[in-house]
């Protein structure tokens, strides 16, 4: 399998917040031939354990979260039509039109509808739209719809995987299935290369609801050092300069109070002397990744974040740059090859 | 119409509830409702101890079988005094989710018996009153003679106000001391032996952040968890929060609310244990609001957790209303689910 083929199989999976057991199995599938050990957690983050060489091996952990924003249903009207609350962030602007698959009692499909202009009343132009007044329409009866599709039935967006021009590709769940795809791709380095350090990958549950699963998995592993591999925003006509990064000019790393400073320095020593290219980014609170939970575990662990530059993130069209994906699974590769004890205690003396 | 024998099988369950709304419990000062509780379950675990935090828990033994946690906030939502006017009027701060629109004219009452009024400043047009134009007026002339009778940092609860109409009970704290009163039922009535190790914890600070939950999952390490808590409803007219979920129709299996997404085996459990002995069940998702499962199901690496909702209307106000139908359909399906093995 190369990258394109496994990013597009992981995008056009469905793995909603709280929902990922099925994306997890074939995740483990997926990584088994390339790591020692695979396991999955209570609540269901996946493991992946490469063992290292050598007594007393730094324990690093490396986090992408692969569950993906998705909605729930809340009600049905007297008409048949579904009523739904969010799993994660959604702008309601973006769901008119979108296709969905329903979690009920079997899959269903349906859709999002929306009032067409020609109907709307004149305060009801140009107003953007609230998610209550948003509905999933699936075309069922009222009375098979409520066999079918209970209260509490989860729906994930749907949408193929697209390849545009070069390295370009766009798709649903990029955030943060670009991650597990670095992963993938340190994981496939790594089998190349001699490494002291154990490394404890983890594809997390429920990132977007709060870091849920990152809170758990860091407990459980109790590493020395955690580095989360996110997407940031990429740029695109209308945003600011200082809050994007260009696609394909590598992954991000981030600086900030939730980084520890000599594993951003270190990313960025290893990232020259492989002539990998990567770009900074400064975040002044704590992230809105998993390393926020990641440094507050236990006594405290020192955190890193690399990021994918991805387009119009928290939409069906995620848009990012194969080739910075493989820079950052380089990257996080030779990091991990040169890690050594030394390191990892030199984290702890201010 | 009520059933036949309807009032034998309810008539413990309300004096239960009517005891324990009786009683004041603010986050931090749960020490009388936890005193009442211990007395009620004293006779029925096989050990009982009090943590760090004043949860209380009531342990059911079985090493062979797996731990189960069952969670229900003994504490309520209060008014903590901060500063004392020199007219006697006393400003307080919330403790907890406390809704500003059903303060006026609101009677409150202190651990020492001392009761007050809330009063209001005028208002400017449109304004909206923010906590700090609000005061309690217990009748003391000065501040000296307010001091008498209440110190700084004293925390008042709303005034027991319970009353029953039939079924349906209202009352202040009914969040959570309904599902106070399903768990001491469950434990009153368990065969002597379960598949699974059980732990009855009536915990302290949920209002004030599921505080007590995340201790007491840490210290215990359970299994699986399942807390038993109130959740809102829709069935009013023009709902805050549209719900499909009513009181009377059967008490509420949790799917999400803003601090956890129930764990779908769990869920499933639950469900599975509702259709065996028919038991009608509703199923939950709260938009706003959380319980003690959310801070449960992170603890250490991380507990499948679920819940069990008790229907209840105006929840957060002096009269909150809930089912008695609901509480002991709640009370079958635990019981049930206690008795399968996990």
């Amino acid at each position: 399998m190369n990258l394109h083929s496994f990013l597009q199989e992981i995008s056009q999976k469905d793995g909603v917040s709280g929902y990922e057991d099925a994306l997890g199995s074939f995740l483990a599938g997926a990584f088994s031939p390339l790591v020692d050990e695979v396991k999955k957690d209570n609540l269901g983050n996946c493991f992946f354990y490469k063992r290292g060489r050598g007594e007393d091996p730094p324990r690093v952990m490396l986090c992408a979260h692969m569950d993906e924003i998705g909605l729930m249903v809340t009600m049905m009207d007297e008409k048949g039509f579904l009523k739904f609350t969010s799993l994660g962030g959604f702008d309601p602007r973006t769901l008119p039109g979108q296709e969905v698959t329903l979690y009920g009692r079997e899959p269903v499909y349906g859709l999002i509808g929306f009032k067409p202009a020609h109907l709307q009343k004149e305060k009801e132009k140009g107003k953007a739209v609230k998610m209550e007044d948003l509905f999933i329409d699936t075309g069922l009866p009222k009375e098979e719809l409520r066999e079918k599709v209970p209260v509490g039935t989860v729906a994930a967006i749907r949408r193929n995987f697209l390849s545009l021009q070069g390295e370009c590709r766009a798709g649903k769940a990029l955030d943060d299935r670009a991650g597990v795809a670095v992963l993938w791709q340190c994981a496939t380095e790594l089998a190349r290369l001699r490494h002291r350090a154990e490394v404890f990958m983890v594809a997390s549950v429920q990132e977007e609801v709060g870091t849920r699963g990152a809170v758990v998995s860091t407990f459980g592993i109790a590493p020395d050092l955690g580095i989360a591999i996110d997407v940031c925003h990429g740029s695109f006509p209308g945003a600011a300069e200082h809050e994007v990064s260009p696609l394909g000019k590598g992954p991000v790393i981030t600086y900030g109070p939730n980084i520890h400073p000599r594993i951003a320095e270190k990313l960025h020593e290893t990232a020259r002397e492989y002539q990998l290219p990567v770009q900074k980014d400064f975040s002044p609170g704590p992230t809105g990744t998993d390393a926020r939970a990641i440094q507050v575990s236990l006594e405290g662990v020192p955190a890193g974040l690399l990021s994918i530059p991805l387009r119009y993130m928290h939409t069906s069209v995620e848009l990012l740059d194969l080739e910075d994906i493989r820079s950052a699974g380089r990257l996080l590769a030779y990091f991990i090859a040169d890690l050594s004890r030394s390191f990892v205690e030199g984290l702890s003396c201010f | 119409m009520l059933e036949r024998g309807w009032f034998n099988k309810m008539t413990e369950l309300l004096k239960l509830v009517e005891d324990l709304t009786g009683l004041s419990g603010p986050s931090g000062s749960e020490e009388k409702i936890r005193s009442f509780i211990r007395k009620e379950a004293e006779a029925y675990g096989d050990e009982l101890f009090v943590d760090a935090l004043g949860n209380l828990i009531v342990v059911k033994r079985n090493p062979d079988g797996k731990k189960i946690l069952l969670a229900a906030h003994m504490d309520e939502i209060g008014l903590m005094v901060t500063f004392i006017e020199e007219n006697g009027f006393l400003r307080f701060s919330p403790v907890g989710g406390v809704n500003n629109e059903i303060l006026s004219g609101t009677k409150v009452i202190f651990d020492n018996g001392t009761a007050g009024i809330i009063g209001r400043e005028k208002l400017k047009e449109k304004e909206t009153a923010g906590i700090n134009r609000f005061y309690i007026d217990i009748g003391a002339k000065s501040k000296d003679e307010a001091l008498e009778r209440v110190k700084i940092g004293e925390t008042a609860t709303f005034y027991p106000s319970f009353h029953h109409m039939g079924p349906r009970v209202t009352a202040k704290s009914l969040d959570n001391r309904a599902g106070c009163a399903l768990l001491l039922q469950v434990l009153k009535n368990l065969p002597a032996s379960l598949p699974n190790e059980v732990y009855f914890v009536f915990t302290a600070q949920e209002e004030v952040g599921l505080r007590g939950a995340r201790t007491v999952s840490y210290r215990l390490n359970p299994d699986y968890a399942l807390a038993v808590d109130v959740t809102r409803t829709g069935d009013t007219p023009e709902p805050e929060f549209k719900m499909d979920l009513a009181l009377g129709k059967g008490p509420a299996i949790k799917i999400k609310d803003s601090s956890v997404i129930c764990h779908p085996t769990v869920v499933q459990r639950m469900i599975r244990a509702a259709e065996r002995i028919n038991v009608p069940f509703q199923l939950e998702v709260l938009e706003r609001g959380g319980t003690d499962a959310g801070s449960i199901h992170l603890s250490r690496e991380g507990v499948p957790s679920g819940a069990l909702s008790i229907p209840c209307r105006y929840i957060h106000t002096p009269g909150e209303m809930v089912d008695l139908n609901d509480i002991e359909g709640g009370f079958s399906l635990l019981v049930e689910l206690l008795k399968d093995k996990w």
